[in-house]
This record gives C-alpha cells, structure tokens and sequence, in this order.
C-alpha cells in the first residue's frame, strides 16, 4: 500500500544538465540553452518546444557577475520563443524557487507544462566573486567585514561550542560529510570533482583554512552550470513519459537574512518550517523519505539539515554522522543510520562535489532525485530501488529554504 | 558604495544604533519604525550601545576577506551580543591579529567595547567608511567607561578646561636606541586614523566631564594628517558624538578641522574660551581636540620619533578643573617644516627646525608671558610644552628658567612619540592626571610655519572628583597589555591611516 495519501501538485517528465565546471566559453544563455535541448530530448513520447507554456528561471548573481539583465528577453531569443517567463531571485535558492513558482503556476491551472531552469556562470568575475556572493547576506555583516564562508563559520562554531561537549568527533564529523559527498560523486559523470577521486577526513581537516574553523574541503565550490526540467501537470503527465516523477509537496519559508537577528544560528529555521509543510501536506514523515538532496554549501549546513528535517534529534546530528561513517563497510553511497532507518544524502556527491553554480543548485538537486527514482543515475545510482525524496535548497544563510517531496510510484 | 547608501548607514552605525518598542520592550537592530509584537500602534523610542559593552556570541577567523577588507589582511569577525537590551550586532574585532591556528570558540564569550574605527575606504580617491561595529576585548587595552552626565553648578565663571580625554593607540614600537630620548612611540592599528583618534578622544572627554554632549556647540579638530583634504574630521565627531541638540539626523552644532602644523589645536583654546563666554553663542562647551597619525617619510629623522593619538579638551564656564587665566600667541613666517598639497610627506629644514624655528618661538612664547603676567619661573608647579622629542621641549625650559621636577611630568613623549597636533595637550594632560588644586601649568604649543602658543592654567578643587573618570596617560603608558610591532607592521599600518 502506498504512503502517500495526497495528490501531486506536479510532475517532471524530463531532464537535462550540463556538467558542472568552470566553462570558461559558455555563456550563461547558452548554457540554459544546452540544459533545456537535453531535458526537451529527455521526454520519451515527445516534448517540443511549442509545449513549453511558461518559463521559470534561476539565477543569482548574472546582473553582477555577467552584466546581463531580462532573462525573459535572452532567453525569448535563445529558445525561439515567446511565451511567459519568471526570473527568481533567491541567492543559492533561485532554483529551488524557480521550481516552487513553476509548481504554483502549474496548480493555478494556467499552465499544462513549463520549462524550469537554474544557472549561474560564477566563474565570469572570478577576482570579485567572493565579494559578490555577500549578496546573500547582510549588509552590516558585510561591512563587518565577513565573508560569505565567514558566517557559515560563525554557525559551525557556535553548533561545536553549544553542542560540540568538547568531543574532538564533532569536528571529524563535519568533516566527514566531505569525504563522504566526494565519495559519492565518483561515478557521477556531470561532476566537478568526479575525476578528484576519494577524499580522506584528513584531507579535510588540513586543508586551507578559509575562514576560520571552516577550510577550503568543507565548502562548496566556484562553479558553472546550468540544469533544466519539464514540468507537468500531474494529470498528463503520462502522456509524455511512463515514469514521471511527481511533485507531492513544494514548500518555501524564510527568514531574516542576517545571522545576527535570528534567535538561533545552530539551525535554519526556514528549513524546519519548509520541512513540516511538507510533511503536513503530503501526510508523510521523515522515515518515509530514502534519498534526500540537502543544502551542503558548508558541511554544517547537511548537519542542519539532518536536524531541521527531524532525521536527528537537535546538537545530536554530529554523533549520527560519526557513527554511520565509521560503520559504513559498503563500497557506494554512505548512508545515514539512526535507529535502524537510513537516509542517503547528496547522491551525485551535493554542492560540495557536484559543483555549486548557485543558481542552478535547487533544480539540480530534483534533476538528482529524478534520475535516481527512474534509475537513470548511471555511475552514481543507488543500489537499491528507492520512491520518495526529498529536495532542500537554502539561500543565504538561511533567509530562505525549499523544500520538494518527490516520488515515483503513487 | 555610493554617498548617499553611506549617509544613511553611518546614521545607525557610528553608534550602534537601535530602536525599543515603548510597550513590550523588544529592542530591534537594525532599527524598525513598528513593533514585532506591539504592531504600529507602538511608539518606537532611539537606543544606542555607544557606551556599552558586549560579549561574543560567535565568530570566525576570516584569513581571506572581501576585496574590500584586504588591507586589514585577517581579522576576526562576530556576532556581539548586548545582554542589556537582548540584541545581537554583527561586528569586526579590532586591535587583535588573528594567528593561523586560533581556535574561535576561545573568544565566544568573551567581553569587547565598540570602538570607533575605519571599516574599509572606497580606493585612495573614494570616500573612508567608519562604524562602531568594530570591538576590542574589553580586558584588554581599551576599558569600558560609563557615559553618565552630571547636572553642573551653573555659577558660571572664568573660562576653562571642564574635561579632558587622551586616546593612545594599544601598539607600539621601540626604537633600538633612544633618538632625541624618545624610546618607543604609539602606533596605529590598520584600521585607525586622525578621526578615530578624535572621536575616542572626544568620547573619553565627555565621559570624564561628564557634561551632556547636547550642550557642547562647536568642536575644532587640529591636524595635519586629516583622512580627507576636503571633508572635516570635525563633522564625523560631531555625529559620532552627537554634540549639539539633535535634529532630523544632524546637530544644531559647528566647527571646523584646523591646521597649523603641531599648534592647530592649541590655537584654539583661546578661540574656544571666548566662544563660551560669549552670550551670543549658546553652547556651554567647545571640544577641542588634537590628533595626528603623525606623518613621517620611511627612514627619515622624524621616522623614530613620531606617534599616533589624539587629545581632546573641553573648554567651559562651569565646574571647571582648570582656569584659563592667561594666553600669549608669537608667530612669524618660517619655513622650517612643511608638506604641499598632495604631498604624501612633510618636508623639514633639519636643524633649521631647531634654534630658528621651534626654540625661538617656544622661548618667545614663554618668556613674554613670564613678563606680562609678573610670574617668576618658581610660581608654576608644570610646564607642559609640545614635545617633537624629549630634548627640545627640556633645553627650551630650562632655557627660560624653568627645572627638570616642572617639565618632567610631560615629557610623555618618551614612550608615546611625537603626536603632533595632541603632542602638547598629551603633556597637559599627564600633568593634569595628576596635578592638585591650585597648581599653576605653563601650556606652550609649537607649531611649524611657525609659531608658538602660551597659556597659563590654573587647577581647581574640581579636578580630584573628576579624576575618577579619567583615563589616564600614565595607564596608557604603562597598560601591561600594549604590544609591540616591528618596522614593517608599523610602516604598514601607519600608511593605512
């Protein structure tokens, strides 16, 4: 019998992506145009253009970073067409938002299918992009003189110091996610450190300190890319593939932009609100999803994940991590255990070893989790048949958070 | 960043500025016009933390800073927490370097102070952005001092000086041997300059004065190394400070940055005495202040002798510590040292600056007033005299007549350098640390191009109960928590100034 008691509120019938790299010749419009060709080819019964009703789009910092502005008007030319189009802002969310607007769209009944597409082309103003990214955060934190790992930095070290109890393991396990998201990348062929090969957690601990206690293996990295996806409605979806994976729930919460107003900076607050409208909505619990995308810009943003989705309980994630690590004896995917339940996080190896083009993130991660539910996962597949997954995209610091319950079987 | 995104910024940042709803208490940085929990029907009221101190929520060490933070190199940043009003601040942590290997969960926790400081300047040409977000730990060099006004007498009387505040920097560096007996000398942090300088010397006067910044009307800044040719320190003081009734942002204050070399604050003491004896200006109090981040090309003379810090004096008719009760100026035409515009570094006359130049007005000065007034060199307890080193200031009274025990005391300049425009004033004020009432000081300035200022104080009865609030040279001096550099981080940080 199924666990899922509620209806769809869309449904993705094809994908595509470019790898994640620094392309240096690509253009940000052309790398949106490649993503969409493959997703439009990807539809087994046929998808043209002309069935594109809308578009939803994604992006972070273009106007900065690559002085383009109306995406609506590049993209009109790029895909021979003139039908509506949304650019969404959201710092690393603009993906996951581009999708939650798509599925608005989609429910409101205006639309029977949508193209939806994140990017970014960080690499374009390569000496400034560090100052760019302080986009997504506040602007006092900004003339505080942080630095966009600075502030993850300052929820890494308060989480060590509230909840750490002086075990040198919290720092091992913070390191672990790295090494074990690189792991998973390996035989995942659009990602930027597939070729790297395994990461140790020394490797992690020794690296270049960044910004104090985060170093360079605990961060995501600068990236190109862009992802695309066909979305349906539910109802017709099977008239272009057979295997559609279907939106059950797409949430979006925010909160203050700053660290320094939140009450609590050991966990995002967004997420956990994203997370329980979610699971309010489709009926389901945090048992029930197998595979999980999370939000990993930072190890200690998976480690908050773990906790704002309810797999751990709050300062306890860390022990989860370390344990599931160390017992792992498989050779694939390193899942995380907690009472005898598993949840396999960042298949294709997340932000930190797929690549991390801001933009393009929250739809990758549903580009991820729609390869997986189908099987289509290549290198990086899961060896076992999982149906519901989960997708978490945060921007800033936690300003906002979506969150997409995805399934295959209904 | 543009002019006007930096106009509404600062409004909140030079002091931290915050907003409390009237009925529930919550406090909002940053400032909001309504209530969270009240809504709009709620009167928001102004609070700042100016004055206060905070503790360390979080932070990180951040090795590889924005573009526009490169200069400083690495520093730390944090989450300040206000327990007093249950607010967090994002901020820098200032007079600190941060080592390879700190562990930032040692500072969590920790007390710092709100200093006012650089944050970061739009290029060489552009405009130099300062904030209160900067924090230094609060057991360290720089002490938390209370800011609480206390209503004055109001009988009125001679003129002269109600407070004082000395602002040196934390660092230091020691010259090899003695040069001209200066020993060591106060160096800016990276991020400190000439205006910094006057605000915490400002703030440090107010707060050992104890008079309301709303009743001081007008500031003078002396310098000859003011951050802008064209933009006065003097209106970021009178912000920063708020001195003058508020109004819509600004302050129903004035003032004006001076120079005349090492004397462009002594100038204006007389100026100042006059003003608040005059009905027509309604102030009660002028600050005057004297600051340098003293200029010196690499490996010149002055090199090993030149300082960082600013004084700041306020001058007024009620609860005075000192009268003003005498004032001869000499001038005259003397090119002795000097530095063009766009000039990076002054020029001098190497020992024309001597006999021609400082001892002959500096001795002028003196003995004129000697003459004028009838005193003999006995009737004075202190002579407090510019001081380019620890010799000229010596050879110059003891010239006029005077002995060592009445110009030692200011002979600060021995492990403070030359500050300049506050070089005169940091000897006022070591004497005025610990002068007892009625003593009689001999004030004399120098300043190149060239001329001397005289004044003859006297101390009050007041000056014992004011002294509680003061923070002194000497504690400066001898603070066991300064800490040295060497040439090349001196050299360096002095040019970020």
């Amino acid at each position: 019998m199924s666990l899922l008691k509620s209806n769809p509120c869309a449904a993705i019938v094809g994908a595509g992506r470019t790898k994640f790299t620094e392309q240096w010749d690509e253009d940000p419009k052309a790398m949106i145009g490649k993503a969409g060709m493959v997703a439009l080819e990807s539809v087994e019964k046929g998808f043209k253009r002309r069935d594109i009703g809308a578009c939803y789009f994604g992006s972070f910092l273009y106007q900065v970073t690559n002085k383009i502005g109306l995406v609506h008007g590049l993209m009109s030319r790029e895909l021979g067409i003139n039908v509506p189009m949304v650019n969404t802002e959201a710092a690393c969310a603009s993906g996951g938002l581009a999708l939650f607007n798509a599925c608005l769209g989609i429910q409101s009944g205006r639309y029977d299918a949508v193209l939806v597409a994140g990017f970014e082309k960080m690499s374009d103003r390569q000496d400034k992009i560090i100052d760019d990214l302080m986009f997504a955060a506040d602007t006092h934190e900004f003339e505080s003189g942080y630095n966009f790992p600075g502030l993850y930095a300052t929820m890494m070290a308060r989480y060590i110091y509230d909840y750490g109890n002086g075990d040198p393991k919290c720092e091992v396990a913070l390191a672990q996610i790295a090494s074990k998201n690189h792991h998973h990348c390996l035989g995942n062929k659009y990602a930027q450190f597939s070729s790297k090969g395994d990461v140790s957690v020394e490797e992690v601990m020794s690296s270049k300190i960044i910004s104090s206690p985060i170093r360079v293996m605990h961060s995501s990295p600068i990236s190109d890319g862009a992802v695309a996806l066909i979305v349906t409605r539910p109802e017709i979806a099977k008239n272009y593939t057979d295997t559609p994976v279907y939106i059950m729930s797409s949430q979006e919460a925010t909160d203050h932009i700053s660290l320094y107003t939140r009450k609590d900076i050991t966990s995002v607050m967004a997420t956990r609100l994203a997370v329980k409208s979610a699971f309010k909505e489709t009926g389901l619990t945090i048992s029930d999803i197998e595979i999980a995308e999370a939000h990993d810009c930072f190890t200690i943003e998976e480690a908050f994940f773990l906790e704002d989705s309810g797999f751990y309980k709050k300062g306890e994630s860390w022990k989860g991590i370390y344990e599931s690590y160390e017992s792992f004896k498989g050779s694939k995917h390193i899942p995380y255990i907690n009472k005898g339940k598993e949840l396999v996080v960042n298949l294709g190896g997340g932000l930190k070893a797929d690549g991390h083009p801001v933009g393009a993130t929250g739809v990758r991660q549903a580009y991820e989790c729609f390869k997986q539910l189908r099987k289509e996962a290549g290198g990086n597949q899961i060896d076992r048949d999982v149906n519901i997954a989960m997708c978490h995209n945060v921007g800033g610091t936690g300003g906002v958070a979506t969150v997409h319950i995805l399934a295959r079987d209904i | 960043m543009s002019e006007p995104i930096a106009r509404r910024n600062l409004v909140g940042e030079y002091r931290i500025k915050a907003t409390r709803c009237s009925k529930c208490g919550a406090v909002y940085f940053p400032s909001k016009s309504f209530c969270d929990v009240e809504g709009r029907g709620s009167k928001m009221l102004d609070v700042d933390h100016f004055y206060d101190s905070g503790e360390i929520y979080s932070g990180s060490a951040i090795y590889e800073p924005t573009n526009r933070f490169v200069p400083l190199e690495r520093f730390v940043s944090a989450i300040v927490e206000f327990k007093n009003h249950d607010i967090k601040v994002p901020g820098r942590i200032t007079d600190f370097v941060p080592s390879d290997d700190l562990d930032v969960k040692s500072l969590i926790g920790r007390d710092v102070v709100p200093r006012f400081r650089r944050m970061y300047s739009d290029g060489s040409e552009g405009l130099i952005y300062y904030s209160s977000h900067n924090f230094s730990f609060k057991d360290d060099y720089y002490s938390c001092q209370n800011y609480d006004v206390v209503s004055h007498s109001g009988t009125g009387g001679k003129a002269g000086i109600v407070g004082y505040g000395v602002y040196i920097p934390k660092f230091r560096i020691k010259n090899d041997e003695p040069v001209s007996g200066v020993l060591e000398r106060s160096v800016p942090f990276s991020d400190e300059d000439t205006t910094t300088f006057s605000v915490e010397a400002g703030k440090r006067a107010l707060i050992h004065s104890a008079v309301s910044s709303s009743e001081v009307r007008k500031c003078f800044v002396g310098s000859e190394s003011s951050p802008y040719a064209v933009k006065p320190s003097m209106a970021t003081v009178i912000q920063a400070l708020e001195l003058g009734e508020a109004y819509e942002g600004g302050f129903f204050s004035g003032g004006v940055d001076s120079q005349f070399a090492c004397k462009a604050a002594t100038d204006l003491i007389i100026d100042a005495a006059g003003l608040v004896s005059y009905s027509v200006f309604k102030g009660k109090y002028v600050m005057v202040i004297g600051a340098d981040n003293s200029q010196a090309a690499q490996k010149d003379r002055l090199d090993y002798t030149v300082g960082a810090g600013g004084v700041a004096l306020l001058i007024g008719c009620d609860d005075v510590i000192a009268t003003i009760d005498n004032y001869v100026a000499y001038t005259s035409d003397t090119p002795d040292f000097y530095r063009r515009d766009g000039a990076k570094y002054p020029k001098h006359g190497g020992r024309f600056t001597g006999q021609p130049a400082y001892f002959k007005h500096v001795v002028t000065a003196m003995k004129t007033m000697l003459k004028e007034t009838g005193y003999s060199t006995k009737d004075f307890d202190y002579v407090a005299s510019h001081s380019p080193n620890a010799k000229f200031p010596a050879l110059a009274a003891e010239e006029v007549g005077f002995e060592r025990k009445q110009y030692d005391t200011g002979l600060v300049v021995k492990k403070i350098g030359n500050l300049y425009s506050g070089s005169s004033l940091a000897a006022l004020s070591a004497v005025l640390d610990v002068a007892k009432p009625n003593s009689r000081i001999l004030l004399t300035s120098y300043g190149s191009g060239s001329g001397s200022d005289s004044y003859v104080l006297t101390v009050t009865d007041l000056i014992e109960e004011k002294r509680r609030r003061s923070t002194t040279v000497k504690e400066q001096v001898d603070s066991p928590n300064v800490s040295y550099v060497d040439y090349q981080t001196y050299r360096k940080w002095k040019e970020l100034g």
